[in-house]
């Protein structure tokens, strides 16, 4: 330090430069700082821009985030509304709908808390079918102090109420306080048919606030609720009437069958009397023409002419009867099922040729015109042979019979399936409409000019009808009075 | 080890658990059962339940927690019960509970915790501890102090607090036969098991660096010298009453992130109450000195840090040794903000979680024909180691994270 001061006094002019050196130097820190300063102040006004940024920045972000929230909530809010229509309209059972809708339902359309209450007319109280969020006690306080009227009258009047809409403060307070929430809305649900009721939900929540939107939500729920509601009753109500008309038929069929019962057993003590009683005409019936026959052979003694004419008539007559007797013989045989039919192939045409020559006379006495058709497709028949010949005497027989002189009759065969048709044709003198339904019973005769003049016993169509049947084919006859009929049978092909 | 998981959503208490237990058994298909843990949402929380389940399972130790909605596999189920019981040869478990937290001293209560649970593990390896604790309790960070107290402050710790439906009304806490509501339950699990722990919360921060000039436990009382309240303030331009009205809301969405030297992520704190002189009441401690920030949290950022968690969780598996001996079942224990910040892409962090646990397997043959089970729980607030190396591994209470535990033998 001497040093320099010794030569600062040696050279004054070396301070003086010194001094300047160090002045400037100042001045040039000086500015720096200021700089620098200015620098500071600079980065600090740019971190409070940057700060004033984020409150910017937050404070969108919040705005943002509450709308996104709506957002979110009311797209839950709708698929929970979804997933209970879904859910509760295929139920068809009304106790069931309420237990399909789930606590997480609600929560999602943004309540904790709900009740749904139907009206009990003939109990005149609430019954609750819903509760989301209430223990027992709180329940039966709140259906306890239920204010029932008002309740009926929101009902009545289709009304809905909530801490959103409502004008009337005393009256929401009174809400709360009942359902211990600080947001609700009630709305009721108004099915078309049986018992009507309200929903409740509510909020805890101070810091939630209710929006027209979640109104609109419930009003919609209980819409949904009502018209399944009618559904399951319509359901249960077209239920209960199929169950009274099933009961019904069941009934019915039951007498139906009891009274069937009854007349196969009558039908089948008919066949067995009638069996029974044949046989044993059988018997004296042989003797008598046994015995008419000695007679008329006259090897007992010649016989005077009237005695020889009445003896005729019995013994005319008893062939009668023995014919009678056989049919009916027959016909019970085959209803019992004790005649089995000897089924093989026989060629159609050589039996009808056959019947007919047996018939030709008559046939040729009433000069009746005969045709006789046969497709090419029909030349044999599963048949009982004898069976059959008796159809086609029988049918023949009755054409004859039926068709004034120079009639015509006519056979027509043809393939129908597995199954062959044959239709006899005349030009009779038809049968009456009212008489058609009745031929093909027993002892049913047609109340006509020839059959009151020809004895019959009533029993040949009816016989007829059952060889036809027994052979699995079917007989019909169409006719026209003063014209004449067809009588159609079918019988099976051999396969 | 064997895992069995049973679910029911059924309303009826009895029938719910029965339902819950039948699936968990025939799943687990062991009769010895090492520890049963039992997930439920609060509705389902009553003596009644714990007696029935004693009843059933009389010998097994359980544990477990209220939830808003239990996580099962990539699936939240909301108003439903879950039992999940394991069973292993080589693990060994040590349950324990204290109660009555709040009406003494929060970290004695951890303390107690601790000294309990050691008493059963004299001489065998300790692996990890888990806790569960009452969610509404505000020194969640004493009771843990307490705890690392007697087991070892880096000792791993994982745990979750219970909560309830977003009402922040009561949470319940399951030990053996009793219904806690103010309790804390903790597991110790040990013998030759291994586990791998992560969390991240993917909040970032947002504004400027502040200090904490001022704050005693978890009360927040002066920020950059002017009262807390002041920095939700100026932020959001709120009076008082109106950010008392929003708190949980604004909380859950903005917490304050308190920075650590070293680590990727800030450590978030969520605000319980505001005192009428502006102090925050936190969930867990904020330390004076600290710097802060206000955090932002978004549903991209949110998922983006699940992913990482996961891969972190997967990253400590080996290659050397089967899957099958590594994870048997992951736990995650999800933060109840996250799930109000998601709402409805909650179930897509569970389904990433999933799918980052399958992609990650290192030999993709194995586990290809059935998932890992994971289960889960919705917490109101999570305990979880720190990972810079400066930490030691030591435990801290976190907000708004997803904690993943995965556990095998």
């Amino acid at each position: 330090m001497q040093n320099l001061l010794n030569l600062y006094q040696l050279s004054p002019f070396l301070l003086i430069l010194t001094v300047i050196g160090l002045t400037v130097m100042l001045i040039f820190k000086m500015k720096k700082i200021e700089e620098l300063n200015s620098y500071v102040a600079h980065l600090k006004r740019s971190l409070d821009e940057i700060d004033e940024q984020a409150k910017l920045i937050l404070r969108t972000d919040i705005e943002l985030n509450k709308i996104q929230e709506e957002l979110d909530r009311k797209i839950i809010a709708l698929y929970a509304l979804q997933r209970i229509s879904r859910e509760i309209s295929t139920t068809i059972d009304e106790s069931e709908i309420f237990a399909h809708i789930k606590d997480s339902h609600i929560e999602d359309m943004g309540f904790e808390k709900a009740l749904i209450f139907l009206w009990n007319e003939k109990k005149k109280k609430f019954t609750e079918v819903f509760n989301l969020g209430y223990n027992p006690q709180e329940l039966e306080s709140i259906i306890e102090d239920l204010d029932n009227d008002f309740y009926l009258k929101i009902m009545e009047t289709n009304q809905t109420i909530s801490s959103f809409s409502c004008s009337d403060e005393q009256l929401k307070e009174k809400i709360k306080n009942l359902f211990k929430v600080n947001s609700f809305v009630i709305t009721p649900l108004l099915p078309k048919e049986g018992n009507r009721g309200f929903v409740f939900v509510g909020r805890e929540a101070m810091d939630t606030m209710l929006t027209a939107g979640n109104e609109e939500l419930i009003i919609i729920f209980a819409n949904q609720l009502s018209q399944t509601l009618d559904n399951a009753r319509l359901f249960e109500k077209t239920w209960q009437a199929q169950q009274e008309l099933e009961r019904k038929v069941e009934e019915r069929t039951l007498q139906l069958s009891r009274a069937l019962e009854e007349i196969k057993m009558i039908s089948k003590r008919k066949s067995d009397f009638v069996s029974a009683v044949s046989h044993e005409l059988r018997t004296p019936l042989t003797s008598i023409k046994g015995y008419a026959s000695i007679l008329l052979s006259e090897k007992l003694g010649q016989l005077p002419p009237a005695v020889k004419e009445r003896l005729d008539k019995i013994n005319r007559h008893s062939d009668e009867l023995a014919q009678l007797v056989n049919n009916l013989l027959d016909i019970s045989r085959i209803e019992s099922g004790k005649i089995s039919m000897k089924l093989e192939p026989l060629n159609l045409k050589e039996i009808i040729e056959e019947v007919v020559d047996l018939m030709n006379v008559q046939l040729k006495e009433k000069e009746i015109e005969f045709k006789f058709e046969l497709s090419a497709d029909v030349e044999y028949v599963l048949a009982d042979r004898q069976q059959l010949e008796r159809v086609f005497i029988n049918l023949l027989g009755n054409a004859i019979k039926f068709t004034p002189a120079k009639g015509k009759i006519s056979i027509r065969a043809s393939s129908l399936d597995n199954l062959c048709q044959i239709d006899i044709t005349d030009t009779g003198i038809g049968i009456p409409q009212e008489s058609l339904g009745a031929i093909f019973d027993e002892f049913y005769r047609v109340d006509n000019p020839i059959n009151q003049k020809v004895k019959g016993t009533g029993l040949g169509l009816s016989l007829v009808k059952r060889i036809v049947e027994a052979h699995g084919g079917s007989i019909w006859v169409r006719s026209k009075l003063n014209e004449g009929s067809t009588f159609s049978f079918t019988i099976p092909k051999p396969k | 080890m064997d895992i069995g998981i049973g679910i029911s959503q059924q309303k009826n208490i009895t029938s719910a658990l029965e339902e819950a237990l039948w699936q968990a058994k025939a799943q687990l298909g062991k009769e010895k059962i090492n520890i049963a843990f039992l997930f439920s949402c609060p509705e389902f929380a009553s003596p009644s339940l714990l007696k029935t389940l004693h009843l059933y399972l009389p010998h097994t130790p359980l544990v477990g927690a209220s939830t808003l909605a239990v996580i099962f596999n990539s699936h939240i189920y909301r108003h439903s019960l879950a039992l999940c019981l394991i069973h292993s040869e080589n693990l060994k478990v040590s349950v324990a509970a204290v109660k009555d937290i709040q009406k003494r001293n929060a970290f004695l209560a951890g303390e107690e915790l601790g000294t309990k649970l050691l008493q059963d593990f004299k001489f065998e390896r300790r692996d990890f501890a888990m806790v569960f604790s009452n969610g509404l309790l505000e020194e969640s960070s004493s009771l843990i102090r307490g705890l690392q107290d007697r087991l070892g402050t880096s000792f791993p710790l994982v745990g979750a607090c219970a909560s309830d439906n977003l009402r922040f009304k009561e949470t319940y806490l399951y030990f053996n036969d009793e219904l806690l509501t103010d309790g804390a339950v903790g597991i110790l699990f040990g013998g030759k098991i291994i586990f791998n722990l992560s969390s991240r919360h993917g909040w970032k921060p947002l504004g400027k660096i502040r200090r904490i000039t001022q704050s005693k436990g978890n009360i927040l009382i002066k920020i950059d010298d002017r009262p807390a309240v002041s920095l939700y303030e100026d932020y959001f331009a709120r009076d008082l009453p109106s950010l008392k009205k929003d708190l949980k809301y604004l909380s859950t969405l903005y917490p304050i992130g308190i920075y650590l030297e070293g680590e990727e992520e800030y450590l978030l704190r969520n605000i319980l109450y505001i005192e009428d002189d502006g102090s925050l009441i936190c969930q867990g401690d904020v330390p004076q000195d600290s710097t802060i920030r206000l955090m932002i949290g978004t549903k991209e950022s949110c998922l983006s840090a699940t992913q990482q968690a996961t891969e972190e969780l997967m990253r400590g598996i080996s290659t050397s040794v089967s899957i099958k001996k590594q994870i048997n079942i992951v736990f995650i224990f999800d933060s109840a903000s996250r799930y109000v910040l998601l709402r409805r892409s909650a179930e897509e962090e569970l389904k990433l979680v999933q799918n980052t646990v399958q992609k990650n397997i290192p030999n993709k043959l194995e586990y290809s024909d059935s998932n890992i089970p994971i289960i889960g729980l919705y917490t109101y607030g999570e305990q979880a180691p720190l990972k810079a190396l400066y930490y030691m591994g030591k435990s801290h209470f976190h907000n708004q994270s997803i904690v993943l535990t995965t556990i095998g033998d």
